[in-house]
């Protein structure tokens, strides 16, 4: 007690003024206040959504407005985003080379399938919020509730799937079931949320089984190779055969032709010196003989000429001539 | 005495102000609200949201949701009707019909988490119980497309349900429903999030899966090789298809051209007996041109015709 009046002589005068009109200074201080509070900005992608006492009363457009203040309270809503929740695996950083994570998210993405099987199927919803009433007012947790009904949905299809189908063909059917299934759900709860498409990012076989369905996929090409190889090798050896064949009876119709014509032209001489020899057959017969004498003759090695009594020579002959041949023109 | 007014009067604004703020209360879009006067409920639940006015200090307001609330029930371990040990997860959405009562029974919402916690669970063990697995998995008798190949060699048909995962859920929604009757809540919908195997069914049903695509692989492989001895059978069939034909029809092309050469020969030869005469006599002559080289040497006898011949040439 003895310390105020202390204070009160230290402070400077200009204080003593602001004292005095104390209550205009906080009549300012609340004016300002009133006049910050009476205004706000909605971002391009968003709507405000404006309570008055805790009542629903408008949506605010983008850019600036107003509000009574201290007594409107309003919440933004990004109803232009668009918003997705993954399953199965989360992206931890997006960009050019978005990575992922899938671990720890098996629970998500793994179901049965209709023959019992287990598939991991991993998906993307994505959508928007058209109705910030609904989404705001309807729902408590609408984005969880969001979560819950897609596992359900998908599970519902999928469970009405081989897991051949879920893997292969009817991967496409599978996210378009699934994104009406949600969407009629969502409707139902009024969510307030519009899906704009239902993305199937991955269906795999659970890894345990993933090695033997590649394998399958293996096997398939091996039949595949086998099968062309095998055809391949027909398409080496036939044509190539045939073109043998062809050759082989080309061959054989030339060797028809000459054959023939090497007959006739024989024949066709041999007739020609028939019929000048049936005219003379003794000279023609002569002179042929000796012809051929004159001609072979030259050719020959040794010529040995005896009597009728010295063919008693002929084996001494044969054997000083050492195994050269040996012709005998004994009588023509 | 200016003062102490002045100051009275700062006093009475005061109070008035601390009623007044204790007698209004807002009510948000998504809450109700039912006043209580010393822990006894005043008239109906106040739904409509905005500025709403009670007796100061005697009353108290006690909020309550107006949406659809959550409930996720807890993974539970269940053997099916079927004997097969499943996890079973669901969730729920409901939401307090009648707060008054919402309040006299249960008091918060923990309570009715609670509650909710002992009814669904029970219900959906009761029900997953009295099933087989495919009914509580499929929600329809639709027929699978399948691929020819597998279908073969896999079961890979659905079998057909008698009541489904919709009806079930449906049921299930229903005893709760009814078991909740008196609680002042109402489950707007109840669905099987996840189901799954127990840890030991799914190595059981991994097995069987591994086992299955092996067959289908040895499948493909077999056919493969099938195939391939078929077009190599193929192959050499054709093969000796062809040069067979090929030697055949060079055989009979040959043939048929030595028969034309010998009717030739013949009609010329044969003609006479002074045509085979000359004929003999040619052929010997070239058969001398043929056979005789410088290796040849040649003994002449002096009364041979050849002889005879050089002796007159000579002469």
């Amino acid at each position: 007690m003895a310390q105020e009046p202390n204070f009160e002589f230290n402070l400077p005068p200009q204080f003593e003024q602001i004292t005095k009109n104390i209550r205009w200074v906080i009549v300012g201080f609340v004016a300002i206040m009133a006049g910050f509070s009476s205004f706000f900005t909605v971002e391009t992608e968003e709507v405000g959504v404006v309570m008055r006492f805790g009542k629903y009363v408008s949506e605010a457009r983008p850019g600036l407005n107003f509000k009574i203040p201290f007594i409107d309270q309003v919440k933004y809503v990004p109803v232009q985003r668009q918003l997705k929740q993954e399953f199965g695996y989360r992206t931890t950083s997006s960009g050019v080379n978005s990575s992922y994570r899938k671990a720890g998210y098996g629970g998500e993405s793994l179901m049965l399938t209709g023959d019992l099987n287990l598939a991991d199927v991993e998906w993307v919803v994505q959508f928007r919020i058209d109705n910030p009433y609904n989404y705001l007012f309807k729902v408590r947790n609408a984005d969880e509730t969001l979560r819950d009904i897609s596992e359900a949905a998908m599970r519902q299809i999928v469970g009405d799937r081989t897991v051949n189908e879920v893997l292969t063909v009817g991967r496409a059917e599978v996210a378009s079931e699934a994104e009406l299934i949600i969407q009629a759900i969502v409707d139902e709860y009024e969510l307030g949320i519009k899906i704009e498409q239902m993305v199937l990012q991955d269906a795999n076989p659970p890894d345990p089984v993933k090695p033997s369905f590649n394998g399958v996929n293996e096997a398939e090409q091996q039949r595949e190779t086998l099968i062309n190889q095998a055809r391949a090798d027909y398409n080496r050896v036939i044509p190539r055969a045939a073109g043998e064949a062809e050759q082989t009876i080309q061959q054989a119709e030339g060797y028809a032709l000459s054959r023939v014509n090497t007959a006739e032209g024989e024949v066709s001489r041999f007739n020609d010196l028939y019929s000048e020899y049936i005219k003379a057959p003794e000279v023609t017969k002569t002179r042929i003989f000796l012809e051929t004498m004159e001609d072979i003759l030259p050719k020959m090695g040794k010529k040995i000429i005896t009597d009728e009594k010295g063919n008693s020579v002929i084996p001494l002959l044969q054997l000083q001539m050492d195994g050269a041949r040996t012709t005998t023109n004994s009588n023509q | 005495m200016k003062e102490i007014k002045g100051l009275g009067l700062i006093v009475v604004l005061a109070i008035v102000s601390i009623v007044l703020f204790n007698a209004a209360f807002i009510v948000d879009e998504q809450e109700q609200v039912i006043i209580t006067q010393f822990g006894e409920p005043k008239g109906e639940a106040i739904t409509e949201p905005g500025l709403k006015f009670k007796v100061p200090f005697l009353q108290v307001a006690n909020y309550f949701e107006k949406r659809y609330l959550e409930w996720d029930g807890d993974p539970n371990q269940v053997p099916t009707k079927d004997k097969v040990f499943i996890f079973v997860d669901t969730y729920a959405r409901w939401q307090i019909t009648d707060p008054l009562k919402y309040f006299e029974r249960l008091g918060n919402e923990r309570g009715a988490q609670s509650r909710l916690d002992d009814i669904l669970d029970g219900e959906t063990r009761n029900a997953v119980a009295s099933h087989d697995l495919v009914e509580l998995i499929r929600s329809s008798n639709r027929v699978a497309e399948t691929e020819g190949v597998i279908a073969d060699i896999v079961n890979d048909s659905l079998e057909n349900i008698q009541i489904g995962r919709d009806r079930i859920q449906e049921q299930i929604q229903e005893l709760a429903n009814q078991r909740a009757a008196d609680l002042g809540i109402a489950i707007l919908d109840f669905r099987f999030k996840r189901i799954n195997y127990a840890e030991e069914v799914r190595r059981t049903v991994y097995d069987r899966m591994i086992s299955e695509r092996n067959r289908i692989a040895d499948k493909f492989r077999s056919e493969g090789q099938g195939e391939s001895s078929r077009i190599n059978g193929e192959k050499e069939r054709e093969l000796l298809r062809i040069q067979s034909e090929a030697f055949r029809s060079a055989e009979t092309i040959r043939g048929r051209a030595d028969a034309q050469a010998a009717a030739i020969y013949n009609a010329a030869y044969n003609k006479s007996s002074a045509a085979r005469e000359l004929y003999a006599f040619v052929k010997s002559m070239e058969a001398y041109g043929k056979t005789i080289d410088k290796e040849t040497s040649l003994i002449i006898s002096t009364d041979s015709e050849f002889y005879r011949y050089l002796n007159s040439i000579n002469r």
